[in-house]
């Protein structure tokens, strides 16, 4: 199974429960604002949040477990680690702290314990100790509208489809998470436009790890190159010298 | 004072400044003693130290390889300051790296886990692995001074060789790899600086700095030393800077032409000056400079063009890796104070190594003297307190000791302490609740989200007049029922109740000191009367709060604490479990409800699923009621 999370923010009024289902949940504590908090109500203490975007509606904001996450790949020692179920999970001992990750999302989504001495990234995890258990994520099983839901991500896509043909009109034609930065596990219908979520742009269909595979690749090969190389110059330029100076001897 | 103890002397300065930032950094965490946010998670540190210090230490590979693989004999004599360069740019980048990482002491992991997708991974054993090679390249420097380390010299000239090449191959990949760090996000860098050429421009453009570098230092150094630099030489370097510099130019153009972003060259914006600005310092004046043979070989023409590309560069390194970023949020970054501090720090513990090894070991030809061990020197007074600081050696040391000792005491004193304690809490100043006996509208910090507050009823219930001093703990002199927000003055930090200022002031309370603090004794909260002695209704009996301290919480904290406990056995009592939710309290703004309730309406819903949680949720929301109601 390839656990998924759909959103219908036409069915969001943004009552908050999930907010506060996560919260409980992961132990997160009293979140106070914070001088380095970002107005979307994310932060290091609130994994989920609920964006007023425009027509009044109401957009949760979480990770999208994207299907090829660009922070797994820019992670130098594996911190974060795609699970076979689809979560992106987070290893905390593992951490060094570069941020890289947060520099790399292209949804901006892990946060930081700024306030911290011994500071940790912070992010959904989609709940993954409660999927291993058979159990749904808190925020899906404590919306009251069966706005956001949670399933197999070929079936939400299925239903995404599917209420999209049913309401004609009522939604933006897309399914945003299907084919976004190479598909992603959060999926959302809307009848707005998400992409202010993103600053306004699409990210593309192009999966980010992409984008850095081709120099990574090049690092043996180039690696190898410059020293057969360095060291063909050096010997034939100590031929030369060497032959040079048996002419002048002889 | 000569040039070069005058610029030890600043720069023990500035190391004890440093230091001063230190402090926060590893006491409260980056948050407090940096500017660094959700928005913008690299700064400074990265920009300037890591991917600037790099690039300024691409002189050792370059100058090694020059001399040892292509054998030009002529730069022999720059071979050992600029493999130093490169040593200690590389600690620095090392070392600022340990204020940069939230959890510097898992540095090692990388060793232990692998993510061999991530660039960062291969920069991180790239600085590793050429660090250890530097230290082996440098060490038969130093090792000539001491002949017990003679045959770990010689083992390393043997394997001096092999050594450079590696090093080549570790500065090319690493050097490139920086690049490679920001191919990932292409929505966050700006389009005039992002490129999938990246690593290649970050090559050329390292090697360009590192000859101007080699360039750069020569001159500093001989400035220092009132020695002559060998123009000849380093003219030979700017020339073959000149050319990688077109090729630069050209990489750079070209790949802006192909990838169709030549419009944004001409676009209006701070970030196309910022373009223009960096092109030109680093560009189009030194080839243009550096094109002329006269002022390739004069001395003033070396040193301005070289200062020029350097600074363009790490200009470039800055703005790949902060400034040029696309900021959708709004959220501008400027370091703080304590972020320069540290960088300053590093770059000054740099060059005093840098000098030390210059006087101690024979990095020249020639070792300079050293200003500090003159013994023919007559004794100089100290201009300031015209006090003998003893011989040259001891003298130095002690005005050194004592530039750092008061810069250190001085950013100590700079550190605001309590900022830096509230961990990136701002002020937010408490608006006293809105209404009258009946009902309060209670919202400090009139953000929309607030309580609504049944005063009479409350009143009523408790037992009527009788009952204020239940909540009312502390009043006002003269005063009954002082609103809470008069002493609980922020929303989120606590606020000193007693005002000691107000009452010392001969236009407030004209308190003498005496009155409270008793002669002849030291001044102090421990030795002061109690409140009490003069405010005789101060504090009412049978208040629910006892007053411990005259340092009231936080206004959300208090209010909280005052309800919830009162909510939770009420709940109990009367069964009503949704009375210790939030939302049975914090309702919203009028307009804000009537907007939803619109919305709702259109949607088949009923304002009620907004304002409470369905009866199967929350159970046990006691807890959860204290952890979201941070408004």
């Amino acid at each position: 199974m390839r656990a998924a999370i759909l959103t219908d923010t036409t069915k969001c009024n943004g009552c908050h429960q999930c907010v506060a289902a996560c919260k409980k949940e992961n132990n997160l504590r009293l979140d106070l604002p914070r001088r380095w908090d970002l107005d979307d109500g994310l932060s290091a203490r609130n994994w989920t949040s609920i964006v007023e975007g425009p027509k009044q509606s109401f957009v949760r904001k979480q990770c999208r477990h994207c299907l090829e996450p660009a922070c797994v790949s820019a992670c130098p020692v594996g911190a974060l680690h795609k699970t076979s179920i689809g979560a992106v999970v987070y290893d905390s001992h593992k951490c060094l702290g570069c941020r890289y990750c947060m520099m790399a999302c292209p949804y901006g989504i892990p946060r930081y314990e700024w306030q911290a001495a011994v500071p940790y990234v912070e992010k959904c995890i989609l709940c993954y100790q409660r999927i291993i258990a058979g159990r749904q994520p808190a925020c899906t099983e404590a919306c009251p509208t069966k706005a956001t839901i949670f399933g197999d991500r070929d079936e939400l896509l299925a239903e995404a489809h599917r209420r999209m043909r049913e309401n004609p009109g009522m939604y933006v034609n897309t399914v945003w998470g299907e084919h976004d930065v190479g598909g992603t596990s959060v999926l959302y219908i809307s009848n707005v436009d998400l992409s202010f979520l993103t600053g306004g742009h699409s990210p593309g269909t192009r999966p980010l790890p992409a984008t850095t595979s081709l120099a990574m690749e090049a690092v043996p090969f180039t690696f190898c190159g410059v020293l057969a190389f360095m060291a063909g110059v050096r010997w034939i330029i100590d031929r030369r010298i060497k032959l040079q100076k048996d002419e002048t001897d002889e | 004072m000569n040039r070069v103890r005058k610029l030890k002397f600043v720069l023990w300065a500035v190391l004890g400044l440093a230091a001063s930032a230190a402090v926060p950094r590893f006491l409260f965490g980056l948050g407090s003693s940096t500017n660094l946010s959700d928005a913008n998670p690299w700064g400074l540190w990265v920009g300037f130290d890591v991917m600037g210090g790099v690039a300024l230490a691409a002189g050792g590979f370059i100058v090694t390889a020059t001399v040892y693989i292509f054998k030009l004999e002529r730069f022999h004599a720059i071979v050992r300051p600029a493999v130093l360069t490169a040593f200690l740019g590389y600690v620095a980048v090392a070392a600022s790296l340990l204020f940069d990482l939230g959890l510097p002491w898992n540095i090692w992991h990388m060793t232990v886990y692998w993510n061999p997708h991530s660039p960062l991974f291969e920069v991180g054993w790239c600085v590793m692995l050429y660090l250890t090679v530097l230290a082996l390249e440098f060490l038969p420097v130093p090792a000539e001074a001491f002949p017990r380390l003679a045959k770990i010299r010689a083992v390393l000239l043997k394997a001096r060789l092999p050594l450079v090449i590696l090093g080549i191959g570790l500065s090319t990949l690493h050097q490139s790899s920086l690049g490679s760090l920001f191919l990932i996000m292409p929505y966050r860098l700006h389009p005039l600086w992002y490129s999938p050429l990246l690593p290649i421009l970050f090559l050329i453009s390292a090697i360009a700095l590192g000859l101007s570098m080699v360039v750069f230092e020569g001159h500093v150094t001989a400035y220092l030393y009132r020695r002559k630099p060998d123009c000849d030489v380093l003219a030979s370097l700017a020339s073959a800077a000149r050319w990688v510099l077109w090729i630069y130019v050209a990489v750079r153009l070209g790949d802006l032409l192909v990838r169709r972003q030549m419009q944004q060259l001409v676009m209006p914006g701070w970030r196309t000056a910022l373009f223009w600005i960096e092109m030109a310092m680093i560009a189009v004046v030194p080839i243009a400079l550096f094109s002329s043979s006269r002022l390739r070989r004069s001395r003033s023409g070396q040193w301005a063009t070289a200062t020029l590309v350097v600074l363009g560069v790490v200009l470039n390194r800055v703005d790949v890796g902060g400034l040029a970023h696309l900021r959708p949020d709004g959220v501008f970054y400027l370091p703080a104070w304590t972020e320069i501090a540290i960088t300053a720090g590093i770059v000054a513990a740099a060059v005093l190594a840098f000098l030390f090894m210059i006087e101690r070991f024979k990095i020249w030809e020639e070792r300079p003297a050293g200003p500090e061990q003159d013994p023919l020197k007559l004794p100089e007074f100290e201009p300031v307190g015209n006090t003998w600081l003893g011989v040259p050696g001891v003298a130095a040391r002690t005005t050194y000791s004592m530039a750092f000792i008061v810069a250190a005491a001085l950013g100590l004193g700079f550190l605001h302490v309590q900022a830096a304690e509230t961990r990136g809490l701002e002020p937010t100043p408490v608006h006293q609740a809105r209404g009258g006996r009946e009902v309060l509208w209670i919202d400090g910090n009139l953000d929309g989200f607030g309580v609504l507050f049944k005063h009479a009823e409350h009143e009523k219930r408790e037992g009527g007049k009788q009952s204020c001093v239940k909540c009312h703990h502390m009043n006002f002199p003269r005063d009954q029922g002082t609103a809470c927000s008069r002493c609980h003055r922020d929303m989120y930090l606590p606020s000193d109740a007693f005002r000691h200022d107000w009452h010392a002031s001969p236009s407030g309370g004209r308190v003498a000191c005496y009155q409270c603090h008793a002669r002849g004794k030291a001044r102090t909260a421990a030795t002061a009367i109690s409140c009490d002695k003069c405010h005789k209704d101060l504090v009412p009996p049978g208040a629910l709060i006892k007053v411990k301290q005259y340092r009231a919480v936080a206004y959300t904290e208090a209010m909280h604490r005052l309800c919830i406990g009162c909510h939770i056995t009420k709940a109990k009592e009367k069964n009503k479990p949704e009375m210790t939710r939030c939302a049975w309290c914090h309702k919203e703004k009028r307009e804000v409800i009537d907007n939803r309730a619109i919305a709702l309406r259109r949607r088949g819903l009923t304002a009620i699923d907004v304002l409470l949680p369905p009866p199967n949720v929350g159970k046990n929301d006691g807890e959860a009621g204290k952890s979201t109601s941070g408004d």
